[in-house]
């Protein structure tokens, strides 16, 4: 059924509103210091912590091998298990699930106003949103600062700061925490925020489960950062087997960690992609489907099925460490390549997790600041489409150096070379859209336009590394390093900054500063280029990963690295200080629609009710038809308002 | 416009809205349960790599050393036990179409007795098993397979009872309806969840007799 763009004007009450919850308000859930939000979260984290680690030792502490070795991996284990429960229980996120299985109907969730909402299990996507704003921020900012103090032992071709097992830990601890984030850095603050807003829903599919996605996400922040007291990890962000097999306890919550955020992965991925197939607004056909949206549904899928492989890897090499399974242990029937496939298999998705968001953000930002409809609309969301189908192909690259079977390696090469098709249809629709357009250049244009700058990059260096003879050359070097930091933080980074600066007016009302805006882009555009263009140079003469002393003829270039790494650490404090100006310190109230955009986002009031929309919108075109003339309206937004209809030129925010 | 106005959620909607929405979370919990399956496939996937992987490998010739096997009355008796769940419930959904209420919510509570009774068994069996589990690349993946069994057997038993609960419960708010002709939104919610769960319970059994042909008799 559809809604017709006549509205009824007279209606009749029906009892047709599904009864699935009543109006009773449970006292967990009753604003105020005894309810449930973050604090109870943490303490009842601690409270499982302690218990699982008692529960754990009581279970194997009698086992010889446990006496043996100094250290019980089944107690670290059950204490992050009971952990991250007791902080779901104390967070509320078992209380539906719970009333369920014990034949109640869940109680209804309170309509919580003000600061509080922030830290509680919400049913609102915009609040969980902007949980998931703050939460990858903070992994950002813990993550950078470990990348400043790898930079910082770098600064010297010899030891003076960290002994070489720091060094690894604060490596490891640092790709983990990054690629973690970067695997939520979109979808979750802007797929959770503005997916249904732009396919004119009232609401997420699943709202308990997006609730669980984000909370769930903080556990695993923590679970991983609980590495460090552990002693930390040696295997970097890879965890390979066998260093996995023989390192310390603080495996264990790197192999927890990675199977917790997973599911957050697979809870988020699950809810949007469901959400983007059921609630689209009448007439919103896929066709008219927002080019941001389809990448976020590319990345859902993604997300849904290469991360339960994820999940198993850990699960396995948990049960190596705890129940003494050999999954991993060539002597006892398992192997190491094991690890290593189940590991690429999700994460070679999982570069594309990143990439994906990060050019359907910029694809939905080009048209409005170009006042041009986007080039090639079928193609871009064919590009993203055939990108995650192509990335469940390409896992084996990576272990071309690892024992493949060598009549393996051209098929691989062949099938990574190929996903570069798709890769510069999405390339090319953006250079089609640039074309003869006149640009506004307001600050997420530039960092949009940034993006397809860093990531050509990184994309032609990709294409040399699926090459065989290139990648057996500068494997394991810093050549690697740098084109995955061009690809992940030049294009994804760079993205999420994009759709900060655009989005944020919408979500909070306030506009950002353009001039400390404008200096944060340029000190991060410059720095990160010249931070990370070198390192190709240093990867080429010869420079390992991982390793923190190198020749004595490298520290020149080691150095200007360094240096330009702590100016692009600085550029990122610009950007907080612009968000704590913008926000509190001199707050400038932002237009309804502040970049004229046609997407329907920016056609519900500000700030957005909880509703999201007065009316359900009738969709009538794509959100891209910038100066046409003629063109059909977007939207009927079915309120007094008139519809959606593009402008011959755009207005210049106030 | 006389919108009706809705208590829970804070504003006012037009029929149409309500239908548009309702069709929207019916197809949510059909599309979401099918979704679902398609992740724990990819999960078991997992695992059945990780088993033709190590049994190609055959690292150390430790792949399957004695030709060690885990209980096969045990693997028998769990495998029968989650095929006789599904076909209760497939069963029971059939009955439920043809408006016989009653059957369905026998039949489904028989099915949480049969999936409980397996879960207890999967896990009686680790006690029982006659190797280590890091004895062999074999005795590894089985443990594995144990772990992420017993999982779905939990997530399975928790779907049965909690959608012949909510039957129960939908009894005061649909009257003398019966809950598969009824158009009221509980109804509708209702069966697309009974459908998704039979249909998840029917992936189980499959997913069973693959593995307890790779554990058991090969």
């Amino acid at each position: 059924m559809t809604i017709s763009a006549e509205r009824p004007t007279e209606v009749a009450a029906s009892s047709a509103t599904p009864p699935m919850q009543s109006g009773r308000v449970g006292w967990t859930q009753r604003p105020g210091w005894m309810s449930q939000h973050l604090g109870t979260a943490i303490v009842l984290g601690i409270v499982g912590y302690l218990f699982g680690h008692w529960l754990g030792n009581a279970i194997t502490g009698n086992y010889a091998y446990v006496q043996n070795s100094g250290q019980n991996s089944a107690a670290n284990f059950f204490a992050l298990l009971f952990a991250v429960v007791g902080w779901l229980l104390g967070i509320g996120a078992l209380n539906y699930p719970f009333a369920k299985l014990l034949g109640r109907e869940p109680k209804q969730e309170p309509t919580v106003e003000g600061w509080s909402k922030y830290f509680r299990y919400t049913l609102d996507h915009k609040v969980v949103g902007l949980q998931y704003v703050v939460g990858v921020l903070l992994f950002m900012f813990t993550g950078g600062l470990l990348a400043m103090a790898i930079r910082a032992e770098l600064l010297s071709p010899t030891t003076h700061l960290f002994g070489p097992g720091t060094y690894i830990e604060i490596v490891s601890e640092h790709g983990t925490i990054m690629m973690m984030m970067a695997t939520s850095i979109i979808v979750g603050p802007m797929g959770n925020y503005f997916v249904p807003l732009m396919i004119g829903s009232r609401k997420m599919a699943f709202p308990r489960i997006e609730a669980f996605s984000f909370w769930i996400f903080v556990a695993g922040y923590a679970v991983i950062f609980s590495a460090l007291p552990y002693g930390g990890f040696p295997t970097g962000w890879t965890g390979y087997a066998p260093l996995q097999t023989q390192a310390g306890p603080g495996m264990i919550s790197y192999l927890f960690g990675f199977a917790v955020i997973g599911m957050g992965m697979m809870a988020a991925g699950f809810n949007i992609a469901v959400t983007i197939i059921n609630n689209r607004a009448p007439g919103m056909t896929w066709s008219r489907v927002p080019i941001f949206v389809w990448s976020i549904l590319a990345t859902a899928a993604l997300l849904t099925l290469a991360t339960p492989t994820l999940f198993a890897a850990g699960l396995f090499g948990i049960l190596d460490k705890t129940a003494q399974t050999a999954f991993y242990v060539s002597e006892h029937g398992g192997s190491s390549y094991l690890w290593e496939n189940l590991f690429w298999f999700f994460g070679h998705p999982e570069v594309y997790i990143m990439a994906l968001p990060g050019f359907g953000i910029v694809a939905e930002i080009l048209p409005v600041f170009t006042r041009k409809p986007l080039f090639a609309y079928k193609v871009a969301a064919s590009g993203m489409i055939g990108v995650a189908l192509l990335s469940f192909f390409v896992w084996q690259h990576h272990l071309f150096q690892s024992g493949i079977n060598p009549d393996m390696r051209p098929l691989f090469m062949l099938t990574t070379e190929l996903i570069s098709i798709p890769t510069g249809f999405i390339f090319l629709v953006g250079m089609g859209t640039l074309y003869r357009a006149k640009i506004r250049f307001e600050i997420p244009m530039l960092f949009a336009m940034a993006l397809f700058f860093n990531f050509l990059i990184g994309g032609v260096t990709g294409v040399f590394l699926s090459d065989v003879p290139v990648n057996v050359t500068v494997h394991g070097g810093f050549f690697v390093l740098s084109h995955f930091h061009y690809t992940i933080m030049g294009g994804l980074l760079f993205a999420f900054m994009a759709g900060l600066y655009y989005w944020l007016p919408k979500m909070t009302g306030r506009m950002m500063n353009k001039k400390i805006g404008l200096w944060h882009f340029w000190t991060m555009f410059i720095f990160f280029n010249l931070t990370f263009f070198p390192m190709f140079i240093i990867g080429l003469l010869g420079q390992p990963r991982r390793v923190f002393t190198y020749a004595k003829n490298l520290q020149g270039l080691n150095d200007f690295s360094s240096i330009s790494a702590f100016l692009l650490g600085a550029s990122f404090l610009l950007f907080f200080a612009n968000l704590m100006y913008s926000m509190y310190i001199k707050p400038v109230k932002a237009p309804a629609n502040p970049w004229d955009s046609l997407g329907l986002e920016w056609q519900t009031a500000s700030p957005i009710p909880e509703y999201n929309f007065e009316r359900i919108p009738v969709v009538m075109s794509d959100p891209y038809h910038y100066s046409e003339v003629g063109a059909p309206p977007v939207a009927d937004l079915g309120t007094s308002a008139p519809p959606v209809v593009s402008t011959t030129s755009g207005s210049s925010p106030a | 416009m006389t919108d009706m106005y809705n208590k829970s959620k804070g504003y006012t909607e037009t029929p149409e809205e309500i239908e548009y929405e309702l069709r929207a979370k019916v197809g949510s919990v059909w599309s979401g349960g099918r979704l679902f399956i398609g992740m724990y496939t990819f999960l078991l996937a997992a695992l059945a790599f990780a088993y033709f992987y190590l049994r190609t490998a055959n690292s150390g010739l430790q792949w399957r050393p004695h030709n060690m096997t885990a209980p096969t009355a045990f693997g028998w008796s769990i495998f029968a036990l989650e095929a006789l769940t599904a076909v209760l419930a497939i069963y029971g959904q059939w009955r439920l179409r043809k408006g016989v209420v009653l059957d369905w919510q026998v039949a489904v509570w028989t099915g949480v007795l049969t999936s409980l009774v397996a879960l207890f068994l999967q896990i009686w069996e680790t006690t029982t098993l006659p190797f280590y589990p890091g004895a062999s690349g074999y005795s590894s993946t089985f443990i594995g397979w144990v772990v992420i069994n017993i999982a779905t057997l939990v997530v399975g038993v928790y779907w049965l009872e909690t959608t012949v609960a909510r039957s129960m419960r939908m009894r005061k708010e649909l009257g003398k309806d019966n809950p598969e002709l009824s158009s009221v939104a509980t109804a509708r919610l209702f069966r697309a969840n009974v459908a998704s769960m039979t249909y998840f319970w029917g992936f189980v059994a499959l997913s069973g007799a693959l593995f307890l042909a790779l554990f058991y008799i090969l």
